[in-house]
Order: C-alpha cells, then structure tokens, then sequence
C-alpha cells in the first residue's frame, strides 16, 4: 500500500500536507501524532471516507480511482473506528454478516448459516466470542474483538484501528496486542494503529510515522526509537517528561466522603456506599472504566447531582446535598469532565469564561453592582498569555477555541479560585501533548502547594503518573487502593474489573 | 474586542438594511398587483407618519409600547427563557391599574399614579411568575404555559370588565369605570397618544440596558441563559435569577397596560391592546435581542404602523400592507442567517481548491 503526495484541504486547514508513505505487506505500522495532526484524516482517505484534493492512492499495486468506503473495503480495507459502529441490539452474528448476510431461498434471513460462519471466523483466528450474545451486553474488549472480526469477514488484508485501546483495561489492550500479533503473523496481515499513547507504539509496532501539522515527520523503525524521541517528534521540540517534582507530606484531611451512594440518570444506583478521603498536599487518583461511578462520585461532591445516600464533608463541613456555589464557598475548585457541556459558555467570550465566580470581587465592579470593564480585559489578557492560550483573544467566543485551548481556559478560572480543595475530572481529554505536560505541571504546583486534589481520568498513565494514592472503582464500589510506587498496572487492571470476577464476559 | 462587536454590527445591519428594501421592493409590486401606484402609496404612508405633530405622537407612543414589550421579551431571553405571555400580563396590568384608579377616585394624582403603577408592575410580575416557577421547579416549557395563560387573562379581563367591574353607564359594553381625568397622565401634544408615560418608559428601558449590559447581574444572567448547567456549574442561583427577571418582564408588561390605560383610554376595554406584546416580540427577535436595536426598530416600525393608517385614510390603501412589509423582513431576518452561512462556506471552499491548485502547480514546477 503505498500513498504519494496526498494533500488534503479543509477550508482554512490543510490536513495532509504533501504525504507519501509506504506501507508493506503484513507489517503492524503505527501512525502518532497530536491531535489535529491529520492521522484520521490519512486514514479516511484510505477508507474512502474522503477523497484527497491531491495525490494517490495506491493498494496492492493498483491505484484508487473512486474514493469511497464500499471500493476501498472491495479493496481489502478494513477500518475499526473509536467508537463502535455496531447495532446495540442485534447479536454477535447478526452485526459481524451484516450487509453479507446469508439467506435461505433468497429473501430470509439464516440466523444458524450466520451463527455457524461466526464460529468458524473466530476459530480461524482465534478470537473467541459467543455469536449467539447480543452486542449491547458485552464489554468494550469484546465489542472491540466484534468490530475487527466484522472487517475480517468482509475479507479486510488491511487493518485500520482508529485509537483501539482508548476504552481498555490493560488487560484487554493486552489481549488485543496478541490478537494483532496473531493476525500478522498467520494471516500476513496488515495492520495500521492510529494511538497517542507511545508506549503501546514501543510494545506492538514494526514501524511508526509520526504526523506533525498535516506533515509526515518523520517514519523510522520502532526498534531504533523510543517514548521521548517519539514525543519530541510529535510536538516539534523536546520533551521532557522527566518525574514530576513530588515534595511535602500529606496533611489534614480536605475531603471525606461517608458511604455515599448515587444514582444516575436513569436511577441506577452508580456509586454504592463508596468511602474515601484525601488530604492536603496530595493527589488521589481514581482509576476505572467509563461508566462505573466516577462521573457520579465527582457530581456528589462538587454538588452537581445529589447523592440519595451518605456524607459528604469538605473541610470538615457537611456538604452533603448542597449547592456547587454552597460547596465553592467552603473552598472547593472542580475542573469537570465534559468542558463543553459544564466547564465553559461556548457562546460567551473568553474573557467572560474566565471572570466567571470572580465577577462578585471587589476589583472588578464598582459599588458591588457596575462592572469594571478595563479591568476585566487586562485580567483575562494577563491570565490568556500566561496560559499561553491559542486563539483570536479574549474577545472570541470560547466555543471558537480548540478542545486544547478551551481545557486551559477551564483549568486557568478554576486554579485561579486558590481553592485548597481541587475536584479534577479527565484533565487532558483531547488535549495534545504539549499542553498535557503544561497542565500536569500546573496540577503538580497545586499539590505541592498543599492543595487536596481528587483525580479522575480515562487516561491511566495520567492517574499513575499524578496521583500519590489510587483508588480502583468498579459498579460503584471502590475495589482496592494503592499507593504510588506499591502497585503493578496488573493488579490495578484487576481492581478495575472487579478483581478478575466480574469481567468473565 | 470592540473591534469585533463592530464588525459582527455591521454584517447585521447591512442584512437588515437589505431585508427592509427587499421589503418595500415586494411590498410595492404587491400594491401594484393590486391596482395601488406603489409611490403614491409610500408617500401617503411618510406624510401619515410625519405630516403633523398628532401624528408624530402617535409614532412616538407606539414606538413606546414597542419597545418596553420588546424589551421584557428581550430581559426574558437572555436567561433563556421565552416570554409570549407578555399580552396577558400587559392586559391584567391594565385592568388591575385602571380599577385602582376607580377606587381611588378623589384622591391626588401622586398617591393614583404611584399606586396604579405599582399595581400594574406587581399584577404582570405575578402573572409572569407563574410560568417561570413552573419552568424552574417542574421543567414545563414556557411557551405552552404563557400561551395558554394569555388566553386566561383575556378572558378574566373581559369578565372583570362586564361584570363586576362593569362601567356606571349601561350603554358601555366591556368596560371598566373611567378615570378622573385629573389623574391622567399629561396628554404631551394635543390629539395625540403620546402622555407623559413615555419619560417614565425611557427611565425603565435605559435601566433595562443598563442592567443588562453593564452590571454583574446583567453578566450572570447572559451566561445563565447561554449555559445554564455551566452557570450553575460555577455557583450562580440560576433559579432565582431565572425567576426575578422572569418577574421583571412581566412586571414591564403590566406597565405598559397601566401607560395605555392612563395615557390613552383613560379606561380599560380590549382595544388598550391589540396583541401589541407580539409586535414588541416581534421588533425583539428581529433585533436578536439586543436591547439598543430593540428599541430603534420599535421606532422603525411604529413609523410603519401610523403611516400605514394614515396612507389607508388618505390613499385608501389598506393597511394591512404594514404586516405584509413586516412579515417579509421577519422572513428575510429568519432566512439571512442561513443564507449568510452557505455564502461564507461556499467562499471558503473556492479559497481551499484555490490554495490546493497554488500548491499543485508548485510542486509541479519544482519537480
């Protein structure tokens, strides 16, 4: 497979900027970059999801004229997509034939014909899953193993995975290593890992690209590399990603919570009967899977949802049921997980994003009542440069910033508060490496200031990496704790899942 | 930052300007459809508006009554809350105030007017309260709830007016008891609507700016109505702030019944108000909101409105041409935004093949 000069223009971006690649035959190739650095753009192209304004696509030799995913999967091209294209409902089978299905007298649908080829597919290579299970009930590991049979069956030599271990416990993302191992190996597959985690680069390629601003950078074996050199690469200057600067001792506890249980949005029960607490001067990490309480935990206690049972206290008042202006006032800063939704006003400007909870001070009114205008605008511009925020200024609406760009203006107001209690969901969700190391060091001046800081992230290098203790969720319960340096990814892996008893799925 | 407020003005203006010629454009080729001589038509329609001084008070005393509903509506929208309940606030304003008047028949006219007033404010605010709670506690949109309110009120005021609060005089159908014209407000030019009701409408639409976009309220609650759960979010009573400016509005809406009833009729019947809320909710929308151009479009179109009678008096025009002239720039306004956008991305993508040829061809002649 081989691309020659692909330029692809967006209105006002240029997403691929003149790039040629080779790629070989049964090779496990892997393509890194920033967000924004034109990897799934690249790839599109190659699935036929959008045509090139320049340059060619060649596979196995013969060059694609028609840009479009039914040509590109007649080619051999198959693609596993972030997030699953799957019917919830239907079972294994149905979703893996789908579109292929096989047919009794023509017209009906032959459930036991696709239960059988199902079967054989996964023995054939040696991914195990029960045709018969409905696709909604499964893990994301299994839906996972779902999606990449579905492209083996429509005949795929070429493996796309767009970031495939984003929703995996390390387990899982160890299982699905072996597979793609397995596949190359026996199969002489291809297979293209789009990811941002290096470390899995290291473990499963042959050979890595590494994309900066539309451009190829750079593309080297992966035995000649390593994680700093890769993330150097990336950003366009080195990185330092030395150990973080941890000093000081854990002092009085800032949060306590009390079998507290919550409910969702549907009333399940999401957190159940959960105790923890964290003192001041250090960071406590929560590590689980999306979808078992987390969300909720932080919602109860920044008092965004109302727990129906147990104790909140932050700084050893009862917060319980409160309201987050309540709670702020008692000396709480909380960086929320869905910036979009909670953390900004996408159609305020960002000068205005960055007031808000500050616009009461006496600095910035007159009389308690006007507002001082010069002095907001020199306080935004200050706080704007000092974050090194990108974008067209404080007077541009937050919503026009990059995911990037828009996170620092959440984490600027809320570290700006000097709250000694901190509540930090999924601090660099979307956010591209420079700016990653950026808001780590902030988090970590926090800590060493004496702050007490609650820490949940999808990103588990990023728990590992900040926090001093860890606790592992799993349906609401907290499965074990750890403390830093005393773990192993497998036993946090394990905690996760419930102590290896719940995910035998 | 003003730099960009005055760029985004002037694309909205030149829209608007655009919206009101093709108006008129449309509005003329209609009238001659219809028999009319457009020009003869537009000229009748200047001179009803601005031929003599009664009439310049009538433009001015709508214009007021425009603008204070479109200015509730506006308080109301930007906490993200839709007010169409304005009529029956406005009418129940007015009937409350006026039967005050009647009670307080004899006394000076600095206790009636303060009274009147007060009634009006608090009666609309109440009225308005209604939904607003309802939309904060329980999640009821309040559209539905206003609407259906407005047809409650009209139909108590028209009760209150033929029954209980009947006027003396048998031969008055629906109608409240009049005033004593020593209470009403000065008549500013004679003939006229305009009263000295219009200072009082200036002070509150200037304090209605003024809150709005100047102060720290006026901040927490345009982001309260941007981004309730971010507001919320970042400690902000979004319920209370909802809820008071939801009781502003509707306490705005009651006055300008109270300034119909003291200014103009002098006593409370169904014409104080001809869905005017509407037309204010109107003249609002067309200025999306913004409360200066909210009140400079309620003297456009109250110029439209006068004249329009004045052309169907003296050209035998009728006058329903001034809603077919404003419900083509409603059309235009509500098609602009739209039509802007598909110019904006078109433009974009023959700059992006553009550019992409730009590059072709140099890498072709480095090659």
């Amino acid at each position: 497979m081989k691309f020659e000069h692909i330029s692809m223009q967006f209105p006002g971006v240029l997403a691929n900027d003149d790039v040629s690649l080779e790629i070989k035959r049964g090779e496990v190739f892997a393509l890194v970059g920033e967000n924004g650095a034109g990897k799934s753009t690249l790839m599109n192209i190659l699935y036929g999801i959008q045509a090139p304004t320049a340059g060619r696509v060649n596979i196995r030799g013969r060059e694609v004229e028609r840009f479009d995913p039914r040509t590109a999967i007649g080619l051999g091209v198959g693609m596993v997509h972030q997030h699953f294209m799957l019917v919830p409902s239907f079972t294994v089978a149905q979703n893996i034939v789908m579109s292929r299905e096989p047919r009794k007298a023509g017209i009906f649908f032959d459930n036991a014909a696709a239960e059988r080829l199902t079967r054989a597919l996964a023995e054939e290579y040696g991914l195990e899953v029960d045709p018969a299970a409905a696709v909604g009930e499964l893990g994301v590991g299994l839906q996972q193993r779902v999606e990449i049979l579905k492209t083996l069956f429509r005949g795929a030599e070429i493996l796309i995975l767009d970031e495939p271990t984003a929703v995996l416990t390390p387990q899982e993302t160890d299982e699905l290593f072996a597979v793609i191992r397995r596949v190359v190996k026996e199969r002489d597959m291809t297979v293209i890992i789009i990811t941002h985690k290096l470390y899995e680069v290291l473990a499963i390629s042959d050979r890595v690209g590494v994309m900066r601003k539309g451009r190829l950078v750079g593309v080297e074996r992966t035995c000649d590399v390593d994680e700093k050199l890769l993330a150097s690469m990336m950003v366009g200057r080195p990185v330092l990603y030395d150990e973080l600067d941890k000093t000081g001792t854990p002092g009085e506890e800032l949060i306590r919570v009390e079998n507290l249980t919550v409910e969702d949005n549907r009333g399940l029960t999401a957190v159940d009967g959960l105790s923890l607490l964290v003192r001041a001067g250090e960071v406590l990490g929560i590590a689980a899977i999306e979808g078992n309480g987390q969300s909720e935990l932080l919602e109860a206690i920044t008092g965004m949802r109302a727990p129906s049972g147990g104790r909140v206290f932050v700084r050893g008042q009862d917060v319980t049921g409160k309201s987050p202006g309540d709670i702020r006032a008692v000396g709480l800063a909380h960086v929320p997980e869905d910036r979009l939704a909670t953390g900004v006003s996408a159609a305020a400007t960002v000068a205005d994003n960055l007031l808000m909870g500050k616009h009461r001070e006496r600095r910035f009114n007159r009389f308690g009542f006007q507002q001082r205008t010069p002095t907001i605008a020199r306080y935004a511009q200050e706080i704007y440069d000092r974050f090194d925020m990108r974008g067209a200024g404080i007077g541009a609406t937050a919503g026009s910033l990059s995911g990037g760009n828009m996170q620092k203006v959440v984490i600027a107001r809320e570290f700006s508060f000097d709250a000694p209690v901190l509540v930090i969901a999924q601090p660099t969700r979307g956010v591209d490496v420079g700016a990653i190391e950026f808001i780590h060091a902030r988090i970590m001046e926090k800590r060493n200031q004496g702050c007490a800081i609650l820490l949940c992230s999808a990103d588990l290098d990023e728990v590992f990496r900040l926090s001093d203790r860890i606790v592992t969720l799993y349906e609401g319960k907290a499965t074990g704790e750890f403390a830093a340096g005393g773990f192993s990814k497998e036993e946090i892996g394990l905690g996760m899942t419930g102590g290896g008893k719940g995910e035998a799925k | 930052m003003k730099e960009k407020v005055g760029r985004l003005n002037w694309g909205y203006l030149l829209s608007l300007t655009a919206s009101v010629l093709l108006a008129f454009l449309l509005g003329a080729l209609i009238l001659a459809a219809a028999g009319f001589d457009p020009l003869r038509a537009y000229a009748a329609m200047w001179s009803g508006a601005f031929s003599n001084a009664r009439h310049m008070g009538d433009v001015l005393e709508y214009a007021m009554v425009l603008a204070v509903c479109g200015l509730a509506c506006v308080l109301g929208s930007r906490v993200g809350i839709f007010n169409v309940g304005g009529e029956g606030q406005l009418l129940l304003g007015a009937i409350v105030s006026c039967q005050v008047g009647v009670w307080l028949v004899g006394q000076s006219k600095l206790v009636v007017l303060p009274c009147a007033m007060l009634a009006a404010a608090v009666t609309g605010g109440l009225y308005a309260l209604i939904p607003g709670v309802l939309k904060v506690k329980v999640k009821v949109n309040e559209v539905i709830t206003t609407i259906m309110l407005n047809t409650i009120a009209a139909s108590l005021c028209q009760y209150l007016a033929k029954g209980p609060w009947k006027h003396p005089n048998k031969t008055m159908v629906a109608a409240t008891g009049q005033l004593d014209p020593r209470n009403w407000f000065t008549t500013l030019i004679p003939n006229s609507n305009l009263s000295s009701a219009i200072l009082l409408a200036a002070v509150m639409a200037f304090l209605t700016w003024y809150v709005m976009q100047k102060t720290c309220l006026g901040f927490e609650m345009k982001l309260t109505g941007q981004n309730p759960r971010f507001a919320f979010f970042s400690g902000l009573k979004t319920d209370s702030i909802v809820i008071v400016c939801m009781l502003f509005s509707g306490a705005m809406c009651g006055l300008v019944g109270m300034f119909r009833v003291y200014g103009v009729e002098h006593l409370y019947r169904s014409s104080i108000s001809n869905q005017y809320y509407f037309e204010g909710l109107t003249v609002a929308m067309i200025a999306r909101y913004d409360p200066v151009a909210t009140i400079l479009l309620s003297l456009f179109f109250a110029v439209l409105k006068i004249g329009a009678q004045g052309m169907e008096i003296s050209a035998g025009v009728p006058n329903q041409i001034y809603l077919i002239i404003q419900t083509i720039i409603i059309f235009c306004m509500a098609a602009e935004s739209g039509i802007t956008a598909s110019l904006t991305a078109a433009a974009q993508r023959r700059r992006a093949r553009a550019q992409a040829e730009e590059r072709r061809k140099g890498a072709e002649g480095n090659a």
